[in-house]
């Protein structure tokens, strides 16, 4: 399959601070998640693809086209920033409809396509109300609508469902699905995995400016799995509770807290601890207060893989 | 879309958007000062022609041409580029097909026409209210013309400027202030060529040298004391020139720079 988009050594420092550093990659359609924690340089890969900013080191393409003052391209490209901004004294209708004209569109045409991307994200209610009293939830659709409106075979999209309630995310994710399904190209970005996992399965780790790993979801999956967990038990009988598991393949290390109530577990196989952990609890009378894992998150799988 | 339709575009997109923001609002009202002023004057030179004349000479100078047109010049021009980064839209224009340049230039001239309607209907008002005894008159109208022209060519020329040290500078509008309030005041007292390097020199020389004692005509004559005036013919150039090499200089910029959000 050939790239639509193209990386190559892409380098960007804004001063002495490194935004991106030697990142090479190719999308191809279908949809690709760009996924790492804020800060990782996911916007500033965005904002080099999307002529937004020039790399310092390295190349960009889309289609074979640079895309620093290439404005034609722009022609097929829609793009969602990520962050919350507009042209507040506009009504959605009127902030879609004006962006629309500069792709040279006549009135009626505008019109209708603005009505249409509206329509498609359940704005067409709301669409000659001002942006500034739309909530969180429809301003990010009305961004996402000003994306699509021209109807491109590109879509960068930087954290779109961020902010959304659960109905509006699944309306999105659907949305973004059907561009898929359609042998269009998008490129998604989120610091919430399971959000990527929604979307797709081809995934593309960043962190620090550097591209940590690239590959499905069940590789990215293997990697968490990889990674020894920290599960923190707190109870009536911490001792006891670890009495149960001492010599159990499952656990790595133990270690009790300074609250005397707490018992950390180290553990390679979160799930078949979490099955003994019942039974343990069960058999010994113990009064389980509180469950938690305070690495199970995407902040510590990065750390993990950069050797921390 | 070549670069002519595009800036059409982003014309119509800035002016629509341009008539229904809080700073147009608040420097028309800033428009009805002069307004007020005229009416006080009417009431209070009830009959005096000539005083009343005087004292529109003095607006017109004093407010029009050395603060309001150069403030208005200042906050639109500078905002040209400076409130698409300040509030991070600048993204949902260059990710259009339509060329930077067309940006800068849509957008100047969006924002000059709406600073020319603002500024017609207050010169418009105060002018008449004063002059209102002379309606009958086909030379009122004319000089009225010849009075807005002057602005308006004022109002071009400022705003490229403030729109080239927009494009240039992140905190533009202090360096702007400086050069509008400070230097534009300062050199045109100058004598011999050095008042040249002012804009105002050449707006100055397109209105008639009235100094005068009568009424409120002792500030005129002061600030027109010195004045060696360029030919009109040559002052309109000039003003054209200065506006079309500031918004040359201000689209190369524009087009290179890379402007990068504060986060």
């Amino acid at each position: 399959m050939t790239a639509v988009i193209v990386a190559s050594n892409l380098s960007k420092y804004y001063g002495n601070v490194l935004g991106l550093n030697d990142v090479s990659l190719e999308i191809e359609s279908g949809v690709t998640g760009l996924l790492g924690p804020n800060g990782a340089g996911k916007s500033t890969f965005m904002k080099l693809i999307t002529g937004q900013m020039k790399p310092n080191i390295g190349r960009v393409t889309v289609r074979g086209g640079k895309v620093w003052n290439n404005p034609d391209l722009f022609r097929s490209i829609g793009f969602c920033p990520e962050q919350d901004v507009f042209y507040e004294d506009m009504t959605g209708f009127e902030f879609v409809a004006g962006l629309l004209r500069f792709y040279g569109y006549g009135p009626a045409e505008v019109r209708e396509r603005a009505s249409r991307a509206l329509d498609t994200v359940d704005l067409s209610k709301d669409k000659d109300r001002l942006i500034r009293g739309y909530s969180r939830g429809m301003r990010q659709r009305v961004k996402f609508a000003q994306a699509i409106a021209h109807d491109p075979d590109i879509l960068i999209l930087d954290e779109p469902l961020s902010g959304l309630d659960p109905l509006g995310k699944r309306k999105l994710i659907k949305l973004i699905k059907d561009f898929r399904n359609e042998g269009r190209t998008v490129l998604v970005s989120s610091h919430v995995l399971p959000e990527i996992e929604a979307l797709t399965s081809r995934v593309v780790l960043v962190h620090q400016g550097k591209i940590l790993a690239q590959g499905d979801v069940p590789y990215i999956r293997e990697l968490i799995e990889a990674h020894p967990h920290m599960i923190s038990v707190r109870s009536s009988g911490p001792r006891a509770l670890a009495a149960r598991f001492v010599g159990d393949p499952a656990i790595q290390k133990m270690t009790f807290a300074p609250d005397g109530r707490t018992l950390v577990v180290e553990t390679h196989k979160r799930d078949d601890f979490y099955g003994r952990l019942t039974g343990a609890v069960l058999e010994g009378g113990i009064e389980v207060e509180e469950i938690s894992s305070p690495d199970d998150n995407l902040q510590a799988v990065f750390e993990y893989l950069v050797g921390k | 879309m070549n670069l002519k339709t595009s800036t059409r575009q982003v014309f119509a997109f800035f002016s629509f958007l341009g008539r229904k923001t809080g700073k147009t609002r608040v420097f028309a009202i800033i428009g009805l000062i002069p307004v007020a002023l005229a009416v006080v004057g009417r009431i209070v030179l009830h009959g005096r022609s000539g005083d009343m004349a005087a004292v529109f000479t003095e607006i017109l100078m004093v407010f029009f041409l050395q603060f309001y047109i150069v403030i208005l010049s200042l906050f639109y021009g500078t905002s040209v580029t400076a409130e698409e980064v300040e509030g991070r839209t600048l993204s949902y224009l260059v990710t259009r097909p339509i060329p930077k340049t067309a940006v800068i230039v849509g957008k100047y001239a969006a924002y000059s026409l709406i600073m020319s309607v603002i500024v017609s209907v207050s010169l418009g008002l105060s002018f008449f209210v004063l002059n209102s005894s002379r309606l009958d008159r086909p030379a009122i109208y004319t000089t009225f013309l010849g009075y807005l022209g002057v602005l308006i060519l004022g109002i071009l020329a400022y705003t490229a400027f403030f729109t080239f040290l927009g494009a240039l500078l992140k905190k533009a509008i202090i360096l702007g202030l400086i050069f509008g309030f400070g230097w534009e005041n300062v050199i045109q007292y100058f004598p011999g060529s050095t008042q040249r390097f002012s804009l105002v020199h050449y707006l100055k020389s397109l209105l008639p040298y009235r100094p005068t004692t009568v009424g409120g005509g002792r500030g005129v004559a002061l600030l027109l004391f010195r004045l060696e005036p360029t030919p009109p013919a040559l002052a309109v150039t000039m003003l054209f020139l200065i506006a079309a090499v500031f918004l040359v200089l201000a689209c190369l910029r524009f087009r290179t720079k890379e402007y990068l959000y504060e986060d």
